[in-house]
């Protein structure tokens, strides 16, 4: 019984730590371009089917996959960012609503058009269980926690003291006083949605290797189990993210395996709607900041 | 009065009432013309005006965001066809309790989700359609599942001892459009009310319309409940158009709908609303080629919305409007 719990909160952080990686730069886009944005799920997918090709198509190695997947996603930020995402900064929310949500029919229904709706098994990864602190673990779980704590302390080190990380504070802030200053607003927030789009599409490929399945319709999946968590995170807050991504992966895991596989997609907004009700601002804000 | 209203008062010409009777002629003859298929997509473009009417009191006028108008439409779709199936009512019952059912569930679901500010609002109505999809899947004792609900009666309506059934795609299409026809109006009556006035003040600054004696509070609960009232009557009809329904009624996909729609016509305007619906049917019909490239489409027609036409396509017609009436 004990062992079980344990095993599934383990599970539950290796599914934290994925949807902390995806997380992050979507309430990193939504503290600079003051966007939601629907199509964040998208570049998760994008990665995955990245990788997938190069495996599927060139019998590459995992780890060259994973580099081709990040960057093939890339690439789309730049051209995504550059026509839509910079044009939202200053726009009223339903244009951001309903931009993004443009761009992730516009990303989905392309992929499925190239490579059909079919699921894709995916052949990459590090399969073989290991046993550490007498669990038994596949290998993939214990890398997604680790590049999970690393992309956390990185980006907690990048935003407290790189020229950029203090540029995407300040942007958060205030857009008019950065222009004031001379900060490059449009800049940053292309980079900040390129950051956000590569972290989903490493986490893509991360997770690949555990679903074993690739589907064009995959990212929408993941987009509204993010959404919860950066609300709840408090939106633009990167550490309250960590931690409502790890409440949120325990949960699913104990509600799979205790109430019903059936229930697990619905835990993050049901959790939502309670939190909302105690605290409307997200857990780890005092105030509203948007 | 609204400029046209003007010129019609000093010139003694207004275009929008020919137009009108125009329209409405043109749309009760278009079985005449309209081939069996052309008709299937008015049928479901007026179904579709319903939970438009209610999202555009909701988004056009009130100015809130709200995603949940697929949960509403599912409900009156479940709603209707749970008691068409089990209970064998006539259709104005089924019709009426899921517009009911719909604007009773909106309240305990409006109370917490209209205390948020704007994108949490926006997330809560979303949570609200994955939700419903949640339960419709699994309440199997109930809505049977995946399986979904089949067999649902067309509609039939009897009075006293006499009774006869819709049938046919001439018959529902007539039926469809004396609701959409009645709901416009309805829709009307309530923007032109003093009422839908006190809504355009809270659209416009909600603090100032408080500050000015507007019980804001109670008009976006009410309104949040109206518009959710729409979707059920649109999704009531649906069920008995379609004969099924699954938990794939709510669907995120309906929610962006009835968004196109919305702001495709023109957010604010009800004869933008009427544009968008038509708007929207013309753009599935010129894209019957493979669902996919279909949502390609619709991504790249938002994402021109947002860029080129914020404010919908609506005013384009308005200008052309002041064109025709300069050049008489």
């Amino acid at each position: 019984m004990f062992y079980t719990i344990t095993e599934q909160v383990v599970n539950g952080i290796v599914s934290g730590s994925v949807y902390a990686i995806v997380a992050v730069g979507m309430t990193m886009i939504f503290g600079v371009l003051r966007a939601i944005n629907f199509a964040h799920g998208e570049y998760y997918m994008l990665g995955t089917f990245g990788a997938w090709f190069a495996i599927d198509y060139f019998d590459l190695p995992y780890p060259v996959a994973l580099v081709i997947g990040v960057i093939a996603t890339a690439v789309i930020a730049v051209v995504v960012g550059n026509f839509v995402m910079q044009r939202i900064v200053g726009a009223p929310a339903e244009a951001g609503v309903l931009a993004t949500l443009g761009v992730a029919l516009i990303l989905q229904n392309t992929v499925i058009l190239l490579f059909g709706g079919s699921y894709k098994f995916f052949s990459g990864g590090y399969i073989e269980p290991v046993s550490v602190f007498g669990f038994t673990l596949a290998e993939q779980r214990i890398l997604i926690i680790i590049v999970g704590l690393v992309t956390f302390v990185g980006l907690e080190l990048m935003v407290t003291y790189s020229r950029m990380g203090k540029a995407m504070r300040a942007v958060s802030q205030n857009i008019e006083c950065c222009a004031v200053v001379g900060i490059d607003v449009r800049h940053i927030a292309l980079w900040t949605f390129i950051i956000g789009a590569c972290l989903a599409a490493l986490s893509g490929v991360l997770t690949a290797p555990v679903n074993v399945s690739v589907y064009g319709g995959m990212g929408e999946l993941i987009t509204f189990k993010t959404l919860p968590i950066i609300i709840m995170g408090g939106l633009g807050n990167v550490r309250g993210t960590f931690v409502a991504a790890m409440i949120l992966g325990i949960a699913e895991s104990l509600v799979a395996t205790y109430v019903g596989l059936q229930f697990r997609d619905t835990v993050g907004f049901a959790t939502l709607m309670l939190v909302l009700m105690w605290r409307p601002h997200g857990l780890f804000s005092a105030q509203a900041r948007f | 009065m609204t400029p046209a209203e003007l010129t019609a008062a000093t010139t003694g010409r207004d275009l929008r009432v020919p137009f009108g009777v125009a329209l409405v002629a043109l749309a009760c003859a278009a079985p005449l013309f309209l081939g069996n298929y052309p008709l299937h997509a008015m049928i479901i473009a007026l179904i579709f005006l319903l939970p438009a009417h209610g999202l555009n009191l909701l988004l056009g006028y009130t100015g809130l965001l709200s995603l949940a108008q697929a949960a509403f439409f599912g409900i009156g779709a479940y709603t209707s066809a749970l008691l068409a199936v089990h209970f064998g009512t006539p259709f104005y019952v089924n019709f009426l309790a899921a517009g009911l059912m719909a604007g009773a569930i909106a309240l305990p679901l409006g109370i917490p989700a209209l205390r948020l500010r704007a994108t949490s609002f926006v997330m809560c109505t979303l949570g609200f359609v994955i939700i419903g999809q949640a339960i419709a899947k699994n309440w199997i004792t109930l809505t049977r599942g995946d399986m979904g609900l089949a067999a649902i009666p067309k509609p039939w309506f009897a009075l006293g001892p006499a009774s006869f059934t819709v049938s046919g795609t001439v018959g529902f299409y007539y039926l469809v459009l004396a609701i959409a026809a009645i709901a416009t109006l309805v829709a009307y009556l309530i923007v032109r009310s003093p009422a839908g006035r006190n809504m355009i003040a809270i659209r416009e600054n909600e603090t100032l319309a408080e500050s000015v004696g507007i019980p804001t509070w109670h008009y976006k609960l009410v309104v949040f409940m109206i518009s959710a009232a729409f979707a059920g009557l649109g999704g009531s009809l649906y069920a008995h158009y379609l004969t099924v329904v699954s938990p794939l009624t709510f669907q995120m996909y309906y929610s962006t709908t009835m968004l196109i729609i919305v702001l495709g016509g023109g957010a604010g305007t009800i004869s933008g609303v009427i544009f968008g619906s038509l708007l929207f049917v013309g753009l599935t019909e010129a894209l019957r080629v493979a669902p996919e490239l279909r949502m390609i489409a619709y991504g790249f027609f938002l994402l021109g919305l947002v860029f080129w036409f914020p404010s919908g396509f609506a005013p384009l017609i308005g200008r052309f409007w002041s064109f025709l009436e300069r050049r008489k």
